[in-house]
């Protein structure tokens, strides 16, 4: 039973991060001024151990970064118990891949986002909580 | 020729007043200027006496006075005209009412204008005066000037320039292409002409300054300078935050100080910087600025002195530094307006890298981000620390304990088309079977694991490790009230096995639940596992010396596990240095723990080995 149960939440959370993948990266590459929108208002975004918080400094932010082509190599996926988000469905994402910054070489980096259900009259939002963004080999 | 000889008497006598009175206080170089000084001045000695008594016989003789103040006045006026100062001495009512006549008549023959430009808040107001400057075909010096976010003003006198001003309205563009209007309209005289200093009071603020300066340091210190001996004493009102006051300042330092490198205005009140806007033309070389403990509320302030290439600024103690969620956050925000900054309320900035100079508008890597109470950033430490000296004993067992009953855990191996040969990591591929098919997408669905059983089960399949654990960089990525997520990136040793000395690096994100108040119970684990870049390497073991690395091919009991652990609790070393010196010692505790006491005593353990205190 409660392993039927946690299959159902793990194709669940695999649909969920295989669209918010596709949605993210886009928006990153090619519609940048429209990502922060993907962000909950408490969000927070540690980008290199650099934390910024915040609707208008996540637009600050963004807006500085320069232009991106993200290459995503391997996504993983797994719902958060509810334990940890009581009466919210949330779903761990994880991502490894490639991105080439205008003027800066090609790096390999890995990103962890905690995506959480927004109810919608007609579909399920996934709304971005938290962010992590670190370059492999990019040592402080 | 004798009404010249008697004006000049004055000044030369409170001078060399004011220098014998400063000398008290000089340090030896600016004694030995003193006595240069001194030199010069003794020849004239009996002269300047001379002219002292004179002034004293005219104080007691009331029907003199009148005869030689009527002349003075006369040789203020020419001062007047010389100078461009204003000469307010109230002394009777007819010398006030010429006085009044003066400044109406002065008003008449040159009018004030006030210059508006709305320029909009995304406009770089430095360089906007800048392009107004090139571009007005009179020269100009703004007075007052002032901006916020949306506009710039300043007062200008002379017709001339305010039509030539006129002419330069919607001939700049902006950034986004919109023309910029430049609004000129007749004014009184601005704020700080009205309350300019006399030619006694810049004197006497030039002797003042003088011995705030160090000449050896091009350093001037300001600090509380409402509150100057001297200066109360002359009844001067040197208030900073008035814009008259600070005019004043800075023409001096222009005149008299133009080496400054170094200028401290802390403790002055100061609530916004409109007239620092000039600081950088008339102290080009400054470098250094402490503006600590004054009413700054926001950073935006320091738009307006953007000009200045500073090294090092104090802003602690404003206002506008408790309006950002961090340091780190207010660090980034002030190296925005100074990117050359190297030191910040006296602490000192990352230093630049290559990397740096090849990616300029990329933001500086932390170590390490802790955001609210000290108390997580403990908890978190001690977690990661027991979870792997389990994780890297004979028996992962005891993982089994730190897992909640339902969570999940899930190993990804990502797959770089670019990335070095994979066909060593075969020990995580046992339930690899996408592999062989490499996609652009690939999700990861098979290796999920349920329960706490099923996932220390399979962690105890897992390759034997060993944790390096100065390479660990950890994040704070999500913190509520009983929930946490953090990630921990770094690298490790296999131990066994084919693949035995083979570094590996890893990323790994649990999310956690506050059991009670000091346990942490993971709900949701997630294991990147990868081959390390050269560099990675390298970096990770720096620290190390070769001796330290032999350590790693030790596969350590769960005795000398819990050994490794009590010593570097009790001698506060890092766990690998702990670890060397009971292997050093044939694992007896009681002889490892007298050595590392002799040594301690002598000094002679570097200060790399310990934990950070951080």
């Amino acid at each position: 039973m409660a392993s039927v149960d946690f299959k159902t939440y793990v194709d669940q959370a695999c649909r969920a991060a295989e669209e918010f993948v596709n949605v993210y990266y886009t928006t990153m590459d090619n519609r940048r001024r429209l990502l922060s929108r993907l962000y909950m208002g408490t969000a927070t975004l540690v980008w290199n151990g650099n934390a910024v918080s915040g609707q208008e400094s996540l637009s600050e932010f963004f807006e500085m970064l320069p232009s991106s082509e993200f290459q995503i190599n391997v996504v993983d996926c797994q719902p958060v118990h509810d334990e940890a988000t009581p009466s919210q469905t949330t779903v761990l994402v994880v991502i490894c891949g490639t991105v080439k910054f205008e003027g800066n070489k090609q790096r390999d980096f890995n990103q962890n986002f905690i995506l959480t259900a927004q109810a919608s009259p007609s579909n399920t939002v996934w709304k971005i909580a938290s962010d992590c963004f670190r370059f492999q080999d990019w040592a402080s | 020729m004798c009404s010249n000889e008697r004006r000049q008497g004055p000044f030369r006598y409170t001078g060399r007043k004011k220098d014998r009175v400063s000398s008290l206080g000089y340090t030896g170089k600016k004694t030995n200027h003193y006595e240069d000084t001194g030199h010069t001045i003794l020849p004239s000695k009996a002269w300047g006496n001379g002219g002292n008594m004179e002034t004293r016989a005219v104080l007691w003789n009331p029907s003199v006075r009148h005869t030689p103040y009527s002349g003075r006045r006369k040789s203020r006026e020419e001062e007047h005209v010389e100078d461009q100062i204003h000469i307010t001495v109230w002394r009777d009512e007819k010398a006030q009412k010429r006085e009044v006549e003066q400044f109406t008549e002065d008003g008449t023959l040159e009018s004030w204008f006030k210059v508006t430009i709305p320029c909009g808040r995304k406009c770089d107001k430095t360089q906007l005066m800048n392009s107004v400057h090139s571009l007005c075909s009179v020269p100009f010096t703004p007075v007052d000037f002032h901006c916020d976010k949306y506009r710039i003003q300043f007062f200008v006198q002379d017709s001339s320039i305010a039509y030539a001003l006129k002419d330069v309205s919607y001939k700049i563009s902006s950034e986004d292409f919109e023309k910029i209007p430049i609004f000129v309209n007749p004014s009184v005289a601005p704020y700080s002409v009205q309350n300019r200093f006399t030619r006694e009071q810049m004197e006497q603020l030039k002797l003042a300054m003088k011995k705030r300066y160090d000449i050896s340091q091009h350093a001037l210190c300001l600090k509380k300078l409402r509150f100057d001996p001297d200066l109360m004493n002359h009844n001067i009102d040197m208030i900073l935050n008035r814009r008259s006051c600070m005019t004043a300042t800075l023409q001096i330092i222009q005149e008299d100080f133009p080496k400054l490198l170094s200028l401290n205005l802390s403790s002055n009140k100061l609530f916004q910087l409109d007239s620092l806007f000039d600081v950088v033309k008339k102290a080009p070389k400054l470098k250094i600025l402490n503006l600590s403990k004054n009413m700054l509320r926001t950073a935006w302030e320091l738009e307006k002195i953007r000009g200045l290439k500073l090294e090092q600024l104090w802003l602690e103690g404003n206002p506008l530094c408790s309006t950002f969620p961090d340091h780190s956050s207010y660090v980034s925000a002030i190296l925005e307006y100074f990117p050359q900054l190297s030191c910040l309320d006296g602490r000192k900035l990352p230093l630049s890298t290559g990397m740096d100079i090849e990616e300029p508008q990329l933001m500086k890597p932390r170590k390490a981000i802790f955001k609210g109470s000290e108390a997580i950033k403990n908890q978190v430490q001690q977690f990661l620390q027991d979870y792997y000296l389990i994780y890297d004993s004979e028996e992962r067992q005891g993982l089994l304990s730190i897992y909640h009953e339902q969570a999940c855990f899930s190993l990804t191996i990502p797959f770089n088309p670019s990335g070095p040969d994979l066909s060593s990591m075969c020990g995580y591929f046992k339930d690899e079977r996408d592999v062989k098919n490499p996609k652009e997408f690939h999700i990861q669905r098979q290796l999920l694991k349920y329960t706490k059983e099923d996932i220390v089960g399979y962690l105890r399949t897992l390759p034997k490790t060993l944790h390096v654990f100065n390479s660990f960089q950890v994040d704070i990525c999500f913190q509520m009230e009983k929930t946490l997520c953090f990630s921990v990136s770094g690298l490790f040793k296999e131990v066994e096995g084919s693949s035995q000395e083979c570094i590996r690096a890893f990323m790994r994100i649990f999310i956690a639940v506050f059991e009670s108040s000091s346990n942490l119970c993971i709900v949701n684990d997630q294991l990147f596992v990868r081959n390390p870049s050269p560099d990675e390497i390298q970096g990770a073991f720096a620290i190390s010396s070769p001796t330290s690395c032999s350590s790693f091919k030790l596969v350590l009991s769960q005795e000398q596990q819990r050994m490794v652990q009590a010593f570097s609790t009790q001698s506060g070393m890092k766990l690998e240095w702990s670890q060397k010196c009971l292997d050093d010692n044939k694992w007896d505790y009681t002889r490892a723990a007298e050595v590392f006491t002799m040594l301690q005593t002598k000094s002679k353990i570097p200060k790399e080995f310990f934990k950070q205190m951080t």
